[in-house]
């Protein structure tokens, strides 16, 4: 493991953080929102940012013998060590949902959105907004967490909204398909989410880079 | 010879410039970097370390640009601050054994000589060591990789005089190793203690950045010591 993300685990990152990633496990609650695991994740590696700055980890960071993109680059590996680790608490309980529960009454009486393979695609996506709004908006200051993350948590929320609408609306009931049903088309939205995913995630680590190379410490 | 040229360093903030800051710190030598709060050493300093983005100039380590050549730059440097103020809650220990992971050339012999010297515990964490302690702790982190460069910000601020003389004699020793050791400070008679070149900062210009023996024939007057020489032209600088 890298020396800058063992830094980042063991001296900035909040134990909430840890913690919080039991939140992917939400997938498994029926007639909930289960997107708010998502949500509640990004919450504990938000927790994170604020226990680092109170212990001025970037100063510290940025004086280590590595270059400030290295700064970045750990902050980012950190968060999506913290998401994958979510995700794949989404994943399993998803698959178990999608196989042994697939008949389960308790979530095929569910008016909201069922934990399939569109749900970890929308996951995805609301992680991939903490790391667009969030972690860029965080790089531009390297100070300054609060505005950032209620852009992302409005944003957050919207995106929730819509995509536990959106199988209400005629013609897009696939969305919301139990068990291996519509396997394509849910393919096909995992995949749609990852890419936005990767591309979200993408730009803002390029301007956090540009911009962190910027800012007086 | 050089170990660290600054040339032309320029930072614009809204009331305060720093205007063409130039001077080198060579090779074996103690260089004090003086001026009262608020001349822009630390400033000075900061640009030094590209923890701020200059409007201009450049810094030069080993004969080599900072720009493109930060990691390896940063491994041959050691910087402490005045005080250590990050990770107040977490051991010592554990955030030493985190740092030393950066440094290739990290000497556990020199770390524990000095957590000796310095009195320092590693069950403790920051928030519980006094401010005196904080900086020898951070300096004990600066003195630990082999670092051929110190760049010290205020090291000897908020020490005891026993400290102060204990730190300098501890520089003194680095010069003998070869080690260039440049310190800023507001405590005149640190740098007539040991320093051997001066760089005087007043509202954010150089004044001189010279051997401590050129500077007294330049700008001191008959009988007087370093620090009335300095009281007297930073008074002038006030009545003007």
């Amino acid at each position: 493991m890298s020396n800058i993300m063992l830094k980042e685990l063991k001296l900035s990152a909040s134990p909430l953080a840890y913690i919080f990633i039991a939140f992917g496990l939400m997938f498994f609650i029926p007639g909930y929102p289960i997107l708010c695991g998502a949500f509640f994740i990004t919450l504990g590696l938000f927790q994170s940012f604020q226990a680092a700055r109170e212990a001025n980890d970037i100063v510290f960071s940025s004086l280590l013998p590595i270059a400030k993109k290295d700064v970045v680059k750990g902050k980012y590996l950190f968060v999506l060590l913290i998401e994958g680790f979510g995700f794949l608490l989404m994943v399993i309980a998803a698959i178990v949902r999608m196989t042994a529960l697939a008949d389960a009454p308790v979530y095929r009486q569910n008016a909201l959105m069922n934990a399939n393979l569109f749900a970890l695609g929308a996951a995805l996506v609301i992680f991939g907004l903490f790391n667009l709004i969030f972690l860029g908006g965080f790089f531009k200051t390297a100070y300054k967490i609060g505005r950032p993350f209620v852009i992302y948590i409005i944003a957050g929320f919207v995106m929730i909204f819509v995509f536990e609408a959106l199988h209400h609306v005629p013609g897009l009931e696939a969305l919301n398909s139990f068990g291996t049903e519509n396997m394509g088309l849910q393919m096909i939205l995992l995949i749609a989410g990852a890419v936005l995913f990767i591309i979200m995630t993408g730009l803002s680590y390029k301007s956090a880079c540009k911009n962190f190379e910027k800012i007086d410490l | 010879m050089s170990i660290v040229e600054v040339r032309d360093i320029v930072k614009e903030y809204p009331s305060f410039r720093l205007e063409k800051v130039s001077f080198n710190v060579d090779e074996g030598k103690i260089t004090g970097f003086i001026g009262r709060n608020g001349a822009g050493k630390t400033t000075t300093i900061k640009s030094m370390l590209n923890l701020i983005h200059t409007d201009g100039g450049e810094v030069d380590y080993f004969g080599k640009p900072l720009q493109g050549n930060e990691t390896d730059v940063k491994r041959r440097i050691g910087y402490s601050t005045g005080t250590v103020n990050w990770y107040p809650r977490k051991k010592i220990r554990d955030i030493v054994n985190i740092e030393k992971r950066f440094y290739d050339t990290w000497d556990e012999a020199a770390y524990r000589k000095y957590m000796e010297l310095f009195n320092l515990d590693e069950s403790k964490t920051p928030m519980e060591l006094s401010e005196g302690m904080k900086v020898k702790f951070n300096l004990l982190m600066a003195l630990s990789h082999g670092a051929e460069v110190l760049i010290l910000d205020e090291p000897t601020s908020g020490l005891d005089p026993f400290s102060r003389n204990e730190l300098l004699d501890v520089f003194t020793g680095l010069k003998n190793d070869g080690v260039a050791v440049f310190f800023s400070t507001h405590i005149i008679s640190d740098i007539e203690k040991c320093a051997d070149d001066i760089v005087y900062i007043s509202k954010g210009k150089i004044v001189a950045a010279m051997p401590k023996e050129g500077f007294m024939e330049k700008f001191s007057e008959e009988g007087e010591t370093l620090e009335d020489t300095m009281l007297r032209m930073e008074r002038g600088d006030f009545n003007e």
